[in-house]
């Protein structure tokens, strides 16, 4: 879908800023129906700026742009409800899932399930709910929604449902294929496990365990090489506490 | 207007300045050129003098022309009370406020994780080293208020927990002078949320 030059009112987040020339910002927006976009807000780094404090992650805006393709002006922001309260350490994970978005989705290419995805999963940060399963249940619809879905409910081999009791080899871009109980190997599941990546309900810390290690290897699978800098700086800061 | 080659070197030097742009370079080398020569030399050597001999407080990170700067070497100040702010730019500000009397720790930056700037960057072996020497009561988080600078008050607050040394964040609220209609919705909200009570 082209996007036209004028947009408005379009429900939005922002992903990243940084500094560009004297005054200003390049923001990195997800927004619903144009996906991720990157906008210029001209003067948001003056004290005065009409932006005052509505241009940070995770707070719900309403934002309006002119201009299509590589960058567009930023005309208005209005925050629609109040900030999700991602805080403290919890906003690490914030800022992964925002890594997440801005490596696996095309500028312009529109989300809107992976953006209601997005808001549910920054309310869910923002409870009391297990951070590890929430990035979990969020990296799955990831996946899938830009096209590399896993299928996490059938064997690859005989296109059976998969048997919890059953041991499993998770091979990329096939899915599980059955193997003996003894087999031991990074990517080697209960059926157990695997459904419950599928149907993201994780009843104890092993299939979480497992959850990690599979899309571990298959986010960086399909990065191809690029590495995740929230994961780097998020191990450097485990090392240091 | 082609400019010699001398004069093009020095337009494109200033232009590393913030709020120099052509324009603005050219006036200010042309200015040095035609009527403060020696206004010009003088620059040449304190800023040769300046990069040589400022570096970084082996303490607090803020430039010293010591080791230590003036602020850590002094007596006066309460050394048990520890300020965390990200730029020197900051310990400007809190400095002019004259409202603290203790002493800070300068990160040079603040946790930007997308940008992949991590505790590294920030000198966190030095905060470490401070907060394991026993002598800091408080740890002031005086980072912005800004999702990256909660993340690095978050990051260093669980730094002085481990070391037991209680830490404390600077109110977020609104200005002084400042009517509450013209105050943004965000501060507005947190300055309600984490209201106090009232002595009058």
């Amino acid at each position: 879908m082209t996007m036209p030059s004028h947009v408005d009112m379009q429900p939005a987040f922002i992903l990243h800023a940084r500094a560009w020339r004297e005054s200003s910002q390049i923001l990195e927006v997800f927004c619903r129906d144009h996906g991720r976009i990157g906008v210029v807000a001209r003067g948001a780094r003056r004290a005065r700026s009409r932006w005052a404090g509505h241009l940070r992650a995770f707070l719900p805006l309403s934002m309006s742009w002119s201009g299509r393709g590589g960058l567009c002006t930023l005309r208005s922001a209005e925050p629609t409800a109040r900030s999700l309260e991602v805080t403290g350490m919890r906003l690490m994970a914030g800022f992964y899932l925002n890594e997440l978005i801005m490596k696996f989705l095309e500028r312009g290419d529109a989300h809107p399930e992976l953006f209601a995805w997005y808001v549910q999963t920054l309310e869910q940060l923002a409870q009391d709910h297990d951070t590890e399963a929430v990035l979990r249940r969020f990296e799955v619809t990831l996946l899938r929604e830009v096209g590399y879905g896993l299928n996490l409910t059938h064997d690859a081999v005989d296109h059976q449902p998969l048997d919890p009791e059953q041991t499993y080899q998770f091979v990329i871009e096939q899915g599980a294929v059955p193997v003996g109980a003894g087999q031991s190997g990074q990517l080697v599941f209960s059926g157990a496990d695997i459904l419950a990546i599928g149907s993201g309900v994780y009843s104890d810390q092993r299939k979480l365990h497992s959850a990690k290690r599979l899309l571990r290897v298959v986010l960086d699978h399909y990065l191809g090489g690029r590495p995740l800098k929230t994961r780097q700086v998020l191990a450097s800061m485990r090392r240091c506490v | 207007m082609s400019f010699t080659p001398l004069l093009q070197r020095l337009l494109a030097a200033l232009s590393c300045l913030p709020g120099v742009g052509q324009k603005t370079a050219q006036r200010m080398a042309l200015h040095l050129l035609e009527k403060d020569r020696d206004g010009g030399r003088t620059l040449v050597e304190a800023l040769d003098e300046a990069l040589n001999g400022i570096g970084l407080c082996e303490r607090c990170r803020m430039f010293a022309e010591n080791s230590v700067c003036p602020i850590c070497a002094t007596e006066r100040r309460d050394k048990s009370i520890l300020c965390v702010v990200e730029t020197p730019a900051d310990v400007i500000a809190i400095e002019d406020s004259a409202s603290y009397s203790g002493v800070y720790f300068v990160l040079l930056g603040r946790l930007s994780p997308l940008d992949g700037i991590g505790p590294e960057e920030l000198g966190v072996e030095i905060l470490e080293h401070r907060l394991s020497g026993g002598e800091i009561r408080e740890l002031i988080l005086a980072t912005s208020a800004t999702v990256e600078g909660e993340a690095t008050a978050a990051f260093i607050a669980g730094l002085a927990h481990s070391h037991n040394v209680p830490a404390t964040r600077i109110a977020h609220g609104v200005p002084v002078g400042g009517e509450l209609e013209y105050v943004d919705s965000g501060t507005l909200s947190r300055a309600i949320g984490a209201r106090t009570s009232f002595e009058g």
